[in-house]
């Protein structure tokens, strides 16, 4: 007896394999695809193709700009105005940095959302901690600042949350 | 006497509406009956008969909106067709990292070529901004800073006295005229 079948278990095909028509009646699909590839697809691509080489000609680049980092507000000198204004600038670009940060992470969601369809809460647990992880943290450093929020009055709300956690532990 | 008027109306309201009669009599115009029209069945070429619809007059409201074109379409249009031509002549910039050792200029940090445009035509280097904004905050502080010591300085030569401040001119002590008490019999 063959210890070996190669037949029970056969390979799958590496390439589609093309179907027959079995029918004399066009095919429907294939001539809606067709329909659309003439119609919408090709001279969508042709005008993108045309700008593209257009615009090739003259390529200049754009950078991210990379600022040094200051003393902060908690190592500045009482009076020190100079100190101030640029531990206060430096807050806002942090500030800003982390605005994007969440919504890169929200984006993550939203596409994770997006390609597991009904069954996202299962699928995408990873993005979904990952968020609430980073939610979180912000509303805590962030929350209720308002629209004049500040380097000083941030580092109040910071000041409010150790004393919490002192007074819990 | 009810059912003869009853009759008597039934009786008016058949003669009048009576198919064999012709359909406009002459005194219908005054009469307070319910006229019966004729609908002649007329098929027209054009879109039916001209009406002259009775409404306001729409003559501002119409003159507003086509000036409001106008003018918005003035320079919107020229404005539209410039940025559509940058937008596919010159295109954006593409993000790259910065190469070793350059310094890129400060308009190279923005991506449409229209704000690099500004950024670098109109508008100061933003190191610029900061450094006169910091100049601004500096010279506050030495105001500030002036007036506390002012105050502190004063308060000293108030109490101790022997500053320059607070001094008021008295008379050359050499003036004073001690004869009356020169002499103690006076």
């Amino acid at each position: 007896m063959k210890d070996h079948e190669p037949d029970a278990y056969p390979q799958p095909p590496k390439r589609t394999p093309v179907a027959e028509k079995e029918t004399a009646l066009p095919n429907p699909a294939l001539i809606g695809s067709k329909l659309f590839y003439y119609s919408v697809d090709l001279p969508v691509t042709k005008f993108r193709e045309i700008i593209d080489s257009i615009r090739g000609r003259n390529k200049y680049y754009y950078y991210h700009q990379n600022f040094r980092r200051v003393p902060d507000l908690t190592e500045c000198v009482e009076g020190d105005y100079l100190c101030y204004y640029e531990a206060e600038m430096q807050w806002r670009r942090d500030f800003k940095v982390d605005q994007e940060i969440v919504k890169i992470m929200q984006e993550r969601l939203r596409a994770c959302q997006t390609r597991e369809g009904p069954s996202y809460l299962q699928n995408c647990s990873n993005e979904l901690k990952q968020f609430d992880e980073v939610a979180k943290a912000f509303d805590a450093r962030y929350g209720d600042l308002g629209a004049f929020a500040s380097g000083r009055r941030c580092l109040m709300k910071q000041k409010q949350r150790m004393l919490e956690q002192q007074q819990q532990a | 006497m009810v059912g003869m008027s009853v009759l008597w109306s039934a009786a008016a309201l058949a003669a009048r509406l009576n198919p064999l009669k012709r359909s406009v009599p002459v005194g219908t115009l005054l009469s307070g009956s319910a006229l019966r029209t004729e609908k002649a069945v007329v098929r027209y070429g054009s879109h039916g008969k001209r009406m002259f619809i009775i409404k306001p007059s729409d003559y501002y409201d119409r003159r507003f909106l086509h000036l409001l074109k106008f003018y918005t379409l003035l320079t919107g249009i020229p404005v539209a067709i410039f940025i559509t031509f940058v937008n596919v002549f010159i295109g954006e910039a593409e993000l790259a990292e910065i190469p070793e050792g350059y310094e890129p200029d400060y308009w190279e940090y923005y991506k449409h070529p229209i704000t690099r445009w500004i950024a670098r035509n109109l508008l100061d280097d933003p190191a610029k901004d900061y450094e006169k904004m910091m100049a601004l905050v500096h010279m506050e502080q030495e105001k500030a800073q002036m007036r506390l010591l002012q105050l502190e300085v004063r308060r000293h030569m108030r109490q101790k006295g022997d500053g320059p401040w607070f001094q008021h001119e008295t008379l050359d002590k050499s003036l004073i005229d001690y004869e009356p008490k020169a002499s103690p019999d006076n």
